[in-house]
């Protein structure tokens, strides 16, 4: 029995969306979709995630009816797919895409209760509705009513997009990497926006993305495919505890809970992309770029990429403030200790620890080329999670002890 | 300067003529356009959802806006419709077909993927994505298109006098018979300027049904 089976018993009543052994297969290749089995419960937020051509997206369009299966069938609401008409399906559901895909022709309002007028909505309770839907996420309804798409930026036109699928109240979202063109920092603020949403409308969504840091801080269940089929189905803590095999381990990389923190590399919990600057950049700009990233200190390179030093905030602040116009790399400082990615866990903690003036060390290969950064944030994170997973220990060895005494007399 | 004077002296002296001229002139331009909007736009609009039928739809066009005009009229009378306004039309109407059919199917093929994607995934129907998403946003170039094929019109229709159509051509043909360049002038001069007018009047109303959100 695989996980999937485990976790989604055929004909489970507690489902809203079933899928029951759905193949999908295109003109004579290899199927894209092959034998996915699973249930997702009323008002979860279901991940499927997995490198890119594994059929998430492929799975995902076929319950709005954008891909008819080959064989198997979904079932929606303990209904069965073909009962629906795929428009009528279509608008029982929200959509939310990559592209976002907001009509550059109407307005936002207009844009937000577009299914409302497929319905048959009259306008002036479609406004409404558009209205409200936009102080939800905290826009001013009579700023933006009445603009068009491209007069906002991509952050703002997905929110619209987001706004949009929930704007008929349907039950199940379906969200294609949503966040997935973003900016990073655009990216968590709309996904902590979505989840503060969530709490107060309860939705199950089914939500596609490539990125591990997305699913694990916003799924209930993460699905994890490769080439078509299901590897495993878990939530979230549990899918990095226990990976079902080396795939699953390797693709949540970094993300695992290493069981001791001698196991876990400098390249492990590293950030994999400090804030960095070039040394022929201004002070300005460079302290602009912290005010911006909200560090305190910067990593500078020369051209070629390689270590020139570290500059801290109060430093540059002082030579500006002096009228300074030199480079940051003259102010570049090269005296801390350096990582490598191979270091452990441990020789960063210490390190870092032993120097107490010191916020972070960056990590360099072994062309001295910067890969990454440890800071203290990392560090008890990393401590964290030992913790935890110590006491998960604890816990086992627990129950074991309540267990029949002949098993723990040994 | 007395060329001038007389052409003057002939527009005054002959108002009724020119008139009638340039009348038959715009329905020369009219009716062939419409027709060719009527069929052309329904047409590649079916070419986007059947798209086989876009080759030879384009291809017949093309080869129509490719033979050279004067040929085409004559070709209007080999294969038997003989002179006047009906075989004129017929080639008007068979040349503006080309710069119609080319921009219906690049407005509405160049609607974004991503937004005929998420219409669909909302639940239009294919008529709904037809009128409420790829028209209007194809609107401005069909209308570009029409443009285009109604200058080139008012260009041809001067020929269609050659087979006996009428219009300001025959002005221009009766004028330089009879070597007299006034008449020649009361011909071209109406044409020219119904040829501005007709390309002003097109380029507000391809700005007007812009849509808002895609006027840069």
């Amino acid at each position: 029995m695989t996980d999937a089976d485990m976790a989604s018993p055929v004909g489970d009543t507690d489902a809203i969306l079933e899928f029951r052994g759905v193949t999908k297969s295109f003109g004579g290749r290899a199927p894209a979709v092959r034998h996915f089995t699973l249930s997702v419960p009323r008002g979860q937020l279901v991940v499927l995630i997995g490198p890119s051509g594994c059929g998430k997206t492929t799975t995902l369009r076929m319950v709005n009816r954008l891909i008819e299966p080959t064989d198997g069938s979904i079932w929606l609401e303990g209904r069965n797919y073909k009962s629906y008409n795929p428009v009528e399906l279509r608008r029982r559901l929200g959509y939310v895409i990559q592209r976002i895909g907001l009509m550059p022709h109407l307005t936002i309002g207009d844009n937000i209760a577009f299914v409302l007028r497929l319905l048959g909505q009259a306008p002036q309770a479609r406004r409404a509705r558009a209205s409200e839907l936009l102080e939800m996420v905290g826009l001013d309804p009579a700023e933006y009513l009445d603009r068009y798409p491209t007069e906002l930026s991509g952050g703002q036109q997905q929110r619209i997009g987001v706004l949009r699928a929930l704007a008929h109240d349907p039950d199940i979202i379906l969200m294609d990497e949503p966040f997935g063109a973003l900016d990073p920092l655009m990216r968590e603020q709309l996904q902590e926006e979505f989840k503060r949403l969530l709490r107060t409308v309860s939705k199950t969504i089914v939500f596609v993305t490539h990125d591990m840091d997305e699913a694990l801080s916003m799924a209930d269940v993460i699905v994890l495919m490769k080439d078509g089929a299901i590897v495993q189905v878990a939530p979230p803590e549990e899918m990095l505890r226990h990976p079902a095999d080396e795939f699953v381990a390797s693709f949540m990389g970094r993300h695992r809970v290493l069981r001791q923190a001698s196991e876990v590399s400098v390249a492990d919990v590293m950030i994999a992309s400090p804030v960095m600057t070039p040394e022929a950049s201004g002070l300005a700009r460079s302290l602009e770029l912290m005010r911006r990233r909200r560090v305190n200190s910067l990593l500078v390179h020369d051209a070629g990429g390689h270590y020139v030093g570290v500059v801290r905030q109060s430093e540059l602040q002082d030579h500006i403030e002096a009228g300074d116009q030199s480079p940051v790399g003259s102010l570049a400082d090269r005296t801390a200790d350096t990582l490598a990615p191979s270091d452990s866990g441990l020789t960063a903690m210490h390190q870092l620890l032993s120097h107490q003036q010191l916020d972070s060390l960056p990590v360099l290969d072994a062309d001295d080329r910067i890969v990454g950064l440890v800071t203290r944030g990392t560090l008890v994170g990393l401590l964290g999670d030992a913790l935890r997973v110590a006491a998960d220990v604890q816990e086992i060895r627990a129950e074991a002890a309540s267990a029949p005494a002949g098993e723990v007399a040994r | 300067m007395t060329l001038f004077l007389h052409t003057y002296q002939f527009f005054t002296q002959h108002p009724g003529t020119i008139w009638r001229h340039t009348l038959q002139q715009l329905y020369l331009v009219a009716i062939p356009l419409a027709a060719a909007i009527l069929v052309a736009v329904p047409l590649t609009m079916l070419a986007t959802r059947v798209r086989r039928l876009y080759g030879p739809v384009m291809g017949f066009a093309n080869a129509m806006q490719t033979i050279p005009s004067l040929a085409l009229l004559a070709l209007m009378i080999a294969i038997g419709l003989g002179i006047g306004v009906l075989p004129a039309v017929l080639a008007l109407f068979l040349y503006a077909l080309m710069p119609i059919v080319r921009n219906t199917y690049v407005g509405i093929m160049g609607v974004d993927p991503g937004v005929k994607d998420a219409a669909r995934g909302m639940g239009v129907t294919s008529w709904q994505l037809l009128w409420m998403v790829e028209m209007p946003l194809a609107l401005h170039v069909i209308i570009a298109g029409i443009r285009s094929a109604l200058v080139a019109t008012i260009g041809f229709a001067t020929l269609a006098s050659l087979i006996g159509a009428g219009g300001l051509g025959s002005l221009i043909m009766e004028g330089m018979g009879l070597a007299s360049n006034s008449i020649v002038l009361a011909g071209t001069i109406p044409a020219i300027v119904l040829a501005f007018l007709a390309e002003g009047l097109m380029s507000r109303v391809e700005r007007v049904l812009t849509p808002r959100g895609l006027r840069v």
